[in-house]
């Protein structure tokens, strides 16, 4: 019956939502999945089209303000130098992800105690490692085993393929003697659990038609669906509901396909929609117990908002790149300056990741995340012909430091279709973050002169890439005080014994990584721990 | 020739001012914008946006005169003092002109959707792999692992 109460409520069917529903399959309690998109169907997936590129700038872009589909929300970034992306719908923002999936570093979770800066985590490398292994075998992980950057481990499928590109940018990091390694990815090398391997399309953000990424769409959801999870789609939560007296949740309320606003009660509730999503959804479930947002007694609730600030640089090269072919952001990353190191000026580091080229419409307008048009006329027939072909380039991906003031609220104006206030985002770089992507600029240069570019692109501004919000973090971050964090390190509300969250808006730090790989161990880490404690789990 | 929604004067400015955005490779047998035919793409944009059905209008207003007027000169001063609806018109063409599968094999990008066939990259031979990654491995690690005791 579409009402009746279950034990399990989670909201959202993206990354984390799918990864602990999974872990709780074994309890056999009746779970259920309120998602507020819906399922793709083959036909959507715009690669199959020969205008594919068009996709990347309407119904598949990024970019939910511009998508504006109609289980998209507005989010108000007046006050941004970056944009958060997404996707919603079954899979959430693994639809059109790019499938990197480095993890985290030891070094990642406590900061604090090492640098000086950030916080350390209640939580160790060591405490989600047997789940990234976990994780890696479900999705079907990709990559090359030994990294030295890393605790040792081995990815289940062997690396997909570097191409001319990797292999070229690989000598060029050798000669300078710094690190690099193939980069570990969602995207299957081989066929594995009945899924196609990767046919090398290059358009991973447009979905992937074949199922080769390791979208929960591909992933969890088929196993989750058969076993008995109930994913109730199209239905977009507006607040969740907590008992006056005794101060637990006791269900939300929801907009359903039907236009009309149900209740739906559970025993526990479990939040996975976001670093934006849910701070969105706990500061808009007001009550007399929670005036300031639901579970935000400390004030943290929105705040720390930290994402990954990118920046690029490609060099030309003699032959041509074909960086086109293969999964668009993954080939190799070095992580020579991901550690810190005083004499660079800034603490913490960054990435330096080789993606592939854009398509021809993408690097015309500017870049994937970029809008600003190359040259017209002359100029424009010369970048095309003579420099396009024969790009390969190098992104700095930079960590985030959790800062107070960067930070999602509530628009006063703006609202969604049915009403529900839409996020506002603040937040600005610091000082640290110019510092580290300036100093990954001219280590990106270097490493492109090293590999035998001809010519350096580079953009001479200090501006970010502005659609680079992929990664929403911090915003109900995890900790042992319930005065600076939301949660404790088991993802469980300090101020809300059965309400749980899963998503990346629990990091303590933000890494220099791509986040998924982690979001997803630690969502089956708190399963795990829901599991174990199961008998006093709301004491 | 496809319909467009505007008169066949206005087509032809607009294909003179589309072939200075993106301008014919003769050498190499490319197209520009407007022997591509990209006017068609704009009218299809137009009639379903009126805000930049508006700003093309506004563009032919400004280059009033014979194709012969339509200058990169000109191009450049409508680049100035209707920045938007260049801009708007810019993007567009962009767009047009490489949602076309034959531009983008001229730009040695494959005609077909990508799905299902793709590309085809074969793996690295693992030899190669082993070669590359040696100087890498030689330097051992190269992370801090402050809780690495804690765990044993």
């Amino acid at each position: 019956m579409p009402n009746e109460p279950v034990d399990v409520l989670i909201v959202g069917a993206g990354a984390s939502g799918a990864a602990i529903a999974w872990s709780l399959l074994d309890t056999r309690m009746r779970i259920l999945c309120l998602e507020q998109g819906g399922h793709l169907h083959d036909k959507d997936f715009p690669s199959r089209r020969e205008d594919y590129e068009l996709a990347r700038y309407g119904e598949f872009s990024c970019d939910p303000n511009v998508r504006g589909l109609p289980q998209d929300y507005p989010i108000n970034v007046d006050d941004s130098c970056i944009t958060p992306v997404n996707w919603n719908g079954v899979g959430g923002s693994t639809i059109n992800f790019l499938g990197h999936w480095p993890r985290m570093k030891p070094s990642d979770f406590r900061t604090k105690s090492l640098d000086g800066v950030g916080a350390d985590w209640p939580i160790s490398y060591h405490d989600l490692a047997p789940f990234y292994d976990m994780n890696d075998a479900n999705t079907g992980i990709s990559g090359l085993a030994h990294n030295p950057a890393y605790p040792d481990y081995t990815p289940p499928l062997p690396p997909i393929p570097m191409g001319i590109l990797g292999q070229t940018l690989a000598k060029g990091f050798n000669a300078k003697g710094w690190h690099w390694w193939p980069s570990d990815v969602a995207i299957l090398s081989r066929d594995h659990n009945g899924r196609q391997k990767c046919v090398n399309a290059g358009t991973c953000d447009l979905g992937c038609a074949a199922g080769a990424k390791g979208g929960t769409n591909f992933t969890y959801w088929p196993i989750l669906e058969n076993a008995g999870v109930e994913l109730r789609t199209n239905a977009r939560v507006r607040e969740i509901l907590v008992d006056p007296d005794s101060g637990f949740a006791t269900g939300v309320l929801y907009h359903g396909p039907d236009g009309q606003v149900h209740e739906q009660r559970a025993e526990l509730v479990i939040l996975a929609c976001n670093g934006v999503g849910t701070p969105r959804l706990l500061l808009n479930s007001t009550s007399a117990l929670f005036p300031d947002g639901l579970a935000n007694r400390s004030g943290q609730v929105g705040r720390n908002l930290m994402f990954h600030p990118l920046t690029g640089v490609a060099g030309v090269f003699d032959e041509p790149m074909r960086g086109h072919e293969g999964p668009m952001a993954c080939s190799i990353l070095s992580q020579e300056f991901y550690e810190s190191d005083p004499s660079r000026g800034f603490v913490r580091g960054y990435g330096l990741h080789s993606g592939r080229s854009t398509t021809p419409m993408t690097y015309a307008l500017g870049g994937y995340g970029i809008d600003n048009p190359i040259p017209w006329g002359a100029q424009h027939r010369d970048i095309m012909d003579n420099v396009y072909p024969y790009l390969a380039g190098l992104t700095v991906v930079s960590e985030d430091l959790p800062e107070e003031h960067n930070r999602v609220t509530l628009d006063p104006n703006l609202t969604d279709s049915d009403g529900i206030p839409a996020p506002k985002i603040s937040y600005r770089l610091g000082d640290n973050t110019r510092a580290m992507l300036k100093h990954g600029e001219e280590r990106a240069r270097e490493v492109l002169l090293a590999a035998g570019a001809k010519r350096i692109l580079q953009k001479g501004d200090d501006k970010v890439w502005w659609r680079a919000g992929w990664h929403q973090m911090g915003t109900c971050r995890m900790g042992d005080d319930p005065e600076t964090s939301v949660v404790n390190g088991w993802g469980r509300s300090h101020d809300v014994k059965n309400l749980f969250i899963v998503d990346g808006s629990i990091f303590a730090t933000s890494g220099a990584v791509n986040p998924t790989s982690t979001i997803q161990a630690l969502a089956l880490f708190i399963g795990d721990r829901i599991k174990t404690n199961i008998a006093n789990l709301f004491d | 020739m496809m319909e467009t929604i505007w008169t066949h004067e206005d087509n032809t400015q607009l294909e003179a001012i589309l072939d200075l955005l993106i301008p014919a490779n003769i050498e190499r047998g490319i197209p520009g914008a407007g022997e591509a035919r990209v006017a068609s793409y704009l009218s299809v944009v137009a009639s379903r946006n009126a805000k930049f059905a508006g700003q093309v209008r506004t563009l032919l207003a400004s280059v009033s005169g014979t194709i012969h007027d339509i200058t990169p000169e000109k191009m450049h001063q409508l680049e100035t003092t209707v920045p938007d609806a260049f801009r708007a018109l810019l993007t567009e063409t962009y767009k047009g002109y490489y949602s076309r599968p034959d531009m983008r094999a001229h730009v040695g990008v494959g005609i077909h959707p990508v799905h299902p066939n793709g590309y085809a990259v074969l793996p690295e031979d693992p030899a190669l792999l082993d070669e590359l990654t040696a100087p890498v491995r030689a330097r051992g690690t190269v992370f801090r692992d402050p809780t690495a005791k804690e765990t044993g």
